[in-house]
């Protein structure tokens, strides 16, 4: 069964490596890396990570990221290279010294909802004290200078995923639409339903929003979840009303925040 | 490197820190800019030989050591071809003699030597000092650069100057007709394959106004395509009027090369 699970977004600018001189957005790698510290304790048999690829697959779990296909320039090469959100996840991993076991998934970023929602109840089935790490990213259609421009839909499409995981209603994250969301760009859907899958269908203990925001047009969403009956109660505790912060574009959002009204 | 001429006749801009203060104030200017030298000169390269020694240490050396009081850490060149100016110029605090006319006066490597200052060894063909090319010709001007650069490299050594701190200069338009300037820009490669560091002083030079047809104030763009090529060939210093777009000039062909990480990226990667 997945004991706890933790929600991280896979932009590549997550490298450090890949942004230059400037750290951009220090803050969403903080995040992730305390939301990875959280799901790293208590230790896990086996650590799952979960991200959008061409074709549902497992990979290799030894794999890292290529950073060289994003830049070429700086002559790193992970050798396998993993799909994007994998490697970013294998980073994170690496860089939180997690050195025990690994599975890699990929799930096809076509895949129906019901595949998705098996694939996950079936790598919950596969270990008794998992722990996953879901890469998956809202829409890139969040403002006008989105990588997909603005559609009027994209935030209160990531705004309802916020939200479900914030409620643990793993129910609404398995009828998120797969053809909205491949219209919003948003690649973390299948991904995101694979965790519905994997901590079952219903209602699980509340997660944590660690981040949300979309500096530059992509919901990023960093959240803690644990599966229900575990010792995850730690997971979605936070003081009351600190979910009422005013959402500030651009800002870095380290408060958990909700949608207004 | 950043050009700061006390002279009132220089051909760029002539006269525009010609008064002492306004000098200064170039200096801050250009240091704020990002110049990690100066370069003083009291005397235009141009005809006629009119400025005695006497007049260029007027001009050129207190003007040094009021700038190395503001800026200790500065390096300060004096663009001199004469010893005695070098030497007063060391004296003040210069730590660089950049001698244009290819080695006229043999003591100026000796002054380095005992200063412990660098020196520069250009070519200027053998041109009279504040002279012009006068139908000059080489059977190899990139040969001809070679050999006596590094004749006048090997010298400065012997003489006891400091290896890392001989750069060796082709000296565009210096005894060269615009052909061979285009020509030493291309063939920079050879001269930074020595390994000795190189100085390109290419700024709103006449082989850049002539290749372009562009007037004395319309060269920046030329200057800077010939820096960006002789910075990609491997040149270290640039002996330059502008500072600002020098810098960027620069910074853009060493992310190219991939010696300098970009500043700040998120295009595509978010």
């Amino acid at each position: 069964m997945i004991a706890r699970a933790a929600v991280c977004p896979s932009p590549p600018l997550l490298a450090r490596e890949l942004t230059g001189r400037a750290p951009v957005l220090p803050e969403l790698r903080a995040a992730c890396a305390a939301a990875v510290a959280r799901l790293l304790s208590p230790a896990p048999d086996v650590v799952i990570v979960v991200g959008a690829g061409h074709a549902t697959a497992a990979w290799d779990p030894g794999g890292r990221l290529d950073l060289a296909a994003w830049a070429p320039g700086l002559g790193v090469r992970g050798t396998p290279g993993l799909p994007l959100p994998l490697g970013l996840g294998a980073m994170l991993l690496d860089a939180a010294g997690y050195a025990g076991r690994r599975v890699m998934q990929a799930v096809g970023e076509a895949e129906p909802a019901a595949a998705c929602l098996r694939l996950g109840a079936s790598l919950a089935d596969s270990a008794p004290a998992a722990a996953m790490l879901v890469m998956g990213d809202g829409s890139a259609r969040r403002s006008p200078a989105a990588p997909g421009h603005f559609d009027e839909r994209a935030e209160p499409f990531d705004f309802a995923v916020e939200q479900a995981i914030k409620d643990g209603d793993m129910a609404a994250i398995a009828a998120l639409d797969p053809a909205l969301a491949r219209e919003l760009m948003a690649t973390g859907r299948a991904a995101w339903q694979v965790l519905a899958g994997a901590l079952g269908a219903g209602r699980a203990p509340a997660g944590e929003i660690v981040y949300a925001d979309a500096p530059f047009g992509v919901g990023y969403l960093v959240a803690v979840l644990a599966a229900p009956g575990s010792d995850g109660g730690q997971a979605g505790r936070r003081p009351s009303g600190a979910d009422r912060a005013p959402r500030r574009p651009g800002a870095a959002a380290s408060v958990p925040r909700r949608r207004p009204g | 490197m950043a050009i700061v001429n006390r002279t009132p006749d220089s051909f760029y801009r002539p006269g525009v820190t010609w008064d002492e203060q306004k000098a200064l104030d170039r200096v801050h200017e250009v240091v704020a800019e990002g110049a990690d030298i100066l370069d003083v000169g009291g005397v235009p390269a141009k005809p006629p030989d009119d400025v005695t020694v006497a007049e260029e240490i007027r001009r050129a050396v207190p003007f040094i050591a009021t700038v190395r009081a503001a800026y200790p850490d500065l390096v300060i060149s004096v663009d001199t071809w004469r010893h005695e100016v070098a030497r007063a110029a060391c004296e003040a605090g210069a730590d660089l003699l950049n001698d244009t006319w290819g080695g006229w006066d043999p003591k100026l490597a000796e002054v380095a030597a005992e200063a412990g200052a660098g020196i520069v060894c250009s070519h200027a063909g053998g041109l009279r000092p504040r002279t012009r090319p006068f139908r000059v010709a080489y059977p190899d001007v990139m040969a001809d650069v070679l050999g006596h650069v590094l004749k006048l490299a090997g010298r400065a050594e012997r003489a006891g100057v400091d290896k890392a701190r001989i750069i060796i200069d082709p000296a565009h338009d210096f005894g060269k007709n615009t052909w061979h300037s285009l020509e030493v820009t291309r063939r920079l490669g050879e001269m930074t394959a020595t390994g000795w560091p190189v100085l390109l002083s290419a700024s709103h030079k006449d082989f850049v106004g002539e290749t372009l047809g562009a007037g004395i104030e319309d060269r920046l763009a030329g200057t800077l395509a010939v820096t960006a090529v002789g910075a990609w060939l491997g040149a270290r210093v640039f002996r330059v009027h502008n500072v600002t777009e020098t810098r960027q000039a620069l910074d853009m062909v060493a992310a190219i090369r991939g010696d300098q990480l970009p500043a700040r990226l998120v295009r595509g990667l978010a």
